[in-house]
């Protein structure tokens, strides 16, 4: 203090009063190590996108090779082996981390955290993940499984998969299993123990609901397939039988315990996307969703009956005639809420004011595609319609549908919607619309024909086909979709990278949001929030917006009497 | 309340486009419709199970996909629009669940009329074939549905990599002079079929398509289906649950002629192997009887060293077996350089005889499924070569593969 001590001034001095924080870490060392949602949820979106554009290679090679009848493009080894990496990397290496990095950046912000419960844990599911990945990809290396993503023993088993594959495919679904368990229990802890004051059950975001539900889910079924793949290890390396019939093991076992598993898994991939959708529709028609309590009793409906109807996968193996029914039926009830819940969006457009940005066109793509994912799957309860259908193309089309109509378009739709959250920056909304149009029309092209090719009796897992029943053109015209499908694919990708430079700045609430995550910066901070506002109702942001213009509605009059 | 015009408008158009939907199935098989010609009573149940669904599926699909797209272009966001702040609407919530119920209701009650045309096997008709044995290969507590009269034809479907065996039951118990086939079933028209089906490596699917549903081939497991067919024919189909890399070649077809053409094709195929199995007879006779003869003229001496067998001879079984007593040819299975063949059922000689000493090769022959190449099952090579070839021509066939193979 070498500078003349004034004598103590009468007037206050304004001044800034900061908190003092650490400037944020940057540098690719400070994401590997970081336990901050926002970047743990970032790094999963990043991760999942490329393991989409290599899920997505295969399925063009796999389209190509379907181009025309009696195609050699590629051997029978390599087609089985592509099928079974395109199915494994698209549920277990795109769709799920993509989900979970979406709801790791937005569930804490939702609720008003100022972080997920277990950040730690957090940073652990994410590189367990991520080493799933490679040891799956490190298959390539030798030769990659070829059972299909089901791995039906004894097909899978060393007798008739002696690869080291079907290995690299069961440690994929340990590492990737034991992922997705911590990261929901993470996901449960912090949805039941975090929320903003106020927030009561009934006030919690649609979105946050389904992924409460999702945890619970995978919560029930990961235990079952980890231990089924444990079984499969030991058959394989270990001397058991458990799925071997020469020793009096049971091939239906795998199936059983692989789709108690493999049907709570397509509500794990939708019911999120359900919740997307639910909160994306009230936000660009300025409505309250429509039936709120609907919607949450139906994802829960969902998931209880869910989790009883996994033997609709295998009405063609010999069971008993009573459980037929029984799945029958148990898969016609979940059919109830799916449409309880198609009825309550669509009713949240009516008679709003509806706007279409990227995000809600995918939001509307979603509803369509997926309205008609919904009414395939009662063919397919229908266990004597289902013995003509099953392991067609028909059922391809059928689960393209619901998992592309229900999950994919969602996170696209949830991907453009809070992109301006994560980045600070707008996504190019004219070349979203360009890019939205080709991926919807040329997934329609795809797969709508496929149906039709099921229908003329193509089984699934083919490398190659006959020219017979218009085969031939059938799948020509899903090659082509598919092909326009993967550049719509791409523009998004380029419409990112360039929004994450050029885009116009967001702002903290570019979309006048309802939910909490509007209410802190784009970017947000580290810590999320300054001050987390007391919740009142569903749409916490509508009424903090309401507040404010009655603060300055009061301001103005006073402003108005002063100056009279 | 303006809208209720429009409503009913939009509710007449998805009327009118259903109802042009579901004759349209019926034209356009295969686009819209499964496949469907054989006549036989499962198929047809099935298809019109299907087509109730379809045509209740294209009322739902239309029905809300068209208040979908009123609701975008009525409610779009303009100047003066207001969004009507509503929270939800009891009775209409009530209404729509209800509504879906009913019509799984709807669907389900149809099915459960359907099903005893699907599932339960009708009598053969008067004019099938006269006597349909019933006898089958199932055991144990699970057994196929017969019809009412029990007159029943029933074939054992074996799937195996990558082909399809069937075996006709007969009425006596030996199952091993049973009439079979591989890819192709012969079949008589308007006579029950029974199938079991089972499967002796990993899980296969039946399919015919214009036959009814699939029924998987599950090791360890006997599944059951029927089919009975008035449209003589042949309806193809294939395997469809995934086996390996020989999935999309492992097809089948069931060829439906007259019951008259049916015995006739089936004589034929049981007189073959009632005389294949007398020839094999009358060769093990003959083998034993010399065997005893050089055991008594020559105990003990270390026997005139048999004339050297010329390796040609060797190549000649190689490629055409010794038919006479049932020595299936080297070649139809194995590809083999020196012979010329190149058949892939099973593993190539060039490769896996390669270094191989002559014992090796020889019980490589004799007990094939001590050692299984990398990729292939076992059970696929015949065992029988013990049998069927006398010592010198095994010699000479091993000879010949160690000189082929190995040079020596």
């Amino acid at each position: 203090m070498t500078t003349t001590s004034a004598a103590p001034s009468t007037t206050a001095i304004p001044e800034v009063v900061v908190n003092s924080a650490a400037p944020r870490p940057t540098g690719w060392l400070s994401w590997l190590t970081s336990t901050d949602h926002k970047r743990i949820g970032i790094m999963y979106i990043v991760a999942a996108w490329m393991f989409l554009v290599i899920g997505g290679v295969e399925a063009l090679l796999i389209r190509l090779q379907l181009a025309v009848p009696d195609n050699t493009l590629l051997s029978p080894q390599t087609y089985n082996a592509l099928f079974t990496m395109h199915g494994t990397t698209m549920v277990f290496l795109f769709l799920m981390p993509m989900i979970t990095g979406i709801a790791n950046y937005t569930v804490p912000l939702m609720i008003g955290a100022r972080d997920m419960a277990f950040p730690k844990l957090n940073a652990l599911s994410l590189w367990l993940f991520i080493a799933g990945g490679i040891v799956f990809y490190g298959s390539l290396l030798f030769s990659p499984a070829e059972c299909g993503w089901t791995c039906y023993a004894p097909l899978s088993e060393t007798a008739f998969s002696p690869s080291n594959g079907v290995d690299s495919w069961i440690f994929l679904v340990h590492l990737v299993g034991v992922s997705s368990f911590v990261g929901a229990l993470n996901i449960f802890v912090t949805i039941t123990n975090m929320r903003a004051p106020g927030m009561s059950w009934g006030r919690v975001p649609l979105f946050v609901w389904t992924m409460l539900t999702q945890a619970i889910l995978l919560i029930i079924s990961i235990p079952v397939i980890a231990g089924a793949v444990t079984l499969l290890l030991t058959d394989r390396h270990f001397g058991t039988h458990f799925y071997d019939p020469t020793n009096g093991g049971s091939p239906l076992l795998w199936q059983h315990l692989f789709w108690f598993f493999g049907h709570p898994e397509v509500y794990i991939l939708v019911l999120p996307g359900f919740g997307v959708i639910s909160e994306i529709l009230p936000v660009f028609s300025r409505k309250p969703i429509f039936g709120y309590k609907a919607i949450v009793a139906a994802t829960l409906g969902i998931a209880v009956i869910g989790t009883l109807v996994w033997a609709h996968h295998m009405f063609t193996v010999p069971l008993p005639f009573f459980l037929l029914i029984f799945f029958m039926l148990g898969t016609y009830l979940v059919a109830i809420p799916t449409g309880v819940k198609i009825f309550n969006w669509v009713f949240t457009m009516w008679r709003g004011a509806i706007e279409f940005p990227v995000a809600m066109l995918y939001a509307i793509g979603f509803l369509a595609t997926f309205l008609l994912g919904g009414i395939t799957g009662i063919f397919l309860a229908t266990f004597p319609v289902d013995w003509q259908l099953h392991d067609t193309y028909f059922v391809v089309a059928h689960f393209h549908y619901t998992i592309v109509g229900g999950a994919v378009f969602a996170m696209m739709a949830g991907l453009y919607y809070w992109f301006p959250k994560m980045t600070g920056r707008m996504m190019n909304e004219k070349l979203g619309k360009i890019s939205f149009a080709l991926t919807l029309g040329g997934f329609w092209i795809t797969f709508l024909i496929q149906h039709s090719a099921g229908l003329s009796g193509m089984p699934r897992r083919v490398y190659e086909y006959a020219d017979v029943n218009n085969l031939g053109t059938y799948n020509m015209i899903s090659t082509i979709g598919s092909f326009i499908l993967a550049l719509g694919v791409l523009l998004t990708i380029i419409n990112i990278l360039q929004s994450l430079k050029n885009g116009a700045k967001a702002g903290p609430d570019p979309w006048r949001g309802n939910t909490l995550e509007w209410f802190t910066p784009s970017p947000p901070p580290v810590n999320n929030f300054d001050i987390v506002p007391r919740v009142r109702s569903v749409e916490p942001m509508q009424d903090i917006r309401r507040q404010i213009e009655r603060q300055d509605r009061v301001g103005e009059e006073a402003g108005v009497a002063a100056g009279s | 309340m303006t809208s209720r015009p429009a409503k009913n408008s939009i509710l007449f158009g998805i009327v009118l486009i259903a109802a042009l939907l579901i004759p349209a199935a019926g034209a356009f098989a295969g686009i819209l419709a499964p496949e469907s010609g054989g006549g036989t009573p499962n198929a047809e149940g099935i298809r019109s199970l299907y087509l109730l669904i379809f045509g209740l599926g294209c009322v739902v699909f239309f029905g809300v996909g068209g208040l979908l797209i009123y609701t975008l272009s009525k409610f779009r966001a303009s100047k003066g629009a207001e969004a009507v702040q509503i929270h939800g609407n009891n009775r209409l919530e009530v209404g729509w669940t209800v509504g879906a119920a009913l019509l799984l209701v709807l669907i389900s009650v149809v099915t459960f009329i359907k099903l005893d045309q699907i599932k339960n096997p009708p009598n053969s008709s008067a004019n099938g074939l006269s006597s349909p044995q019933n006898a089958s290969f199932s055991s144990g507590p699970a057994k196929p549905d017969i019809p009412p009269n029990g007159r029943s034809l029933n074939i054992d479907v074996n799937g195996q990599q990558y082909l399809w065996r069937y075996t006709y039951a007969d009425t006596d118990t030996n199952n091993l002079n049973n009439v079979f086939s591989y890819e192709q079933m012969v079949v008589p028209t308007n006579t029950t079929v029974t199938l079991s089906i089972r499967s002796q490596d990993v899980q296969h699917s039946w399919w015919i398509p214009e036959l009814g549903g699939k029924f998987d081939a599950v090791p360890g497991y006997t599944n059951y289906t029927w089919f009975k067919i008035s449209e003589p024919g042949v309806y193809d189909g294939q395997c469809a649950e995934l086996c390996g890399r020989g999935h999309a070649t492992m097809i089948a077809s069931v060829k439906a002629v007259s019951p008259a053409e049916y015995r006739l094709w089936y004589a034929s195929q049981k007189a073959a192997i009632v005389s294949a199995e007398k020839q094999a007879a009358t060769a093990r006779n003959a083998l034993v009887a010399k065997d005893a003869k050089a055991l008594k003229t020559a105990p003990s001496a270390p026997a005139a060293a048999p004339a050297p067998v010329a390796a040609a001879d060797g190549k000649k079984i190689f490629v055409a077996g010794v038919p006479a007593t049932g020595a299936l040819a080297c070649g139809s299975c194995h590809a083999l350089k020196d012979a010329g063949t190149s058949a892939a059922v099973g593993p190539p000689l060039d490769v896996v005889l390669k270094g191989q000493s002559a014992a090796m090769i020889k019980a490589s022959i004799l007990y094939p499924n001590k050692i299984i190449s990398k990729g292939y099952a076992a059970n696929i090579m015949p065992a029988n070569y013990a049998t069927s070839l006398t010592k010198p021509q095994l010699d000479a066939l091993v000879n010949y593969l160690n000189s082929a193979v190995n040079g020596k």
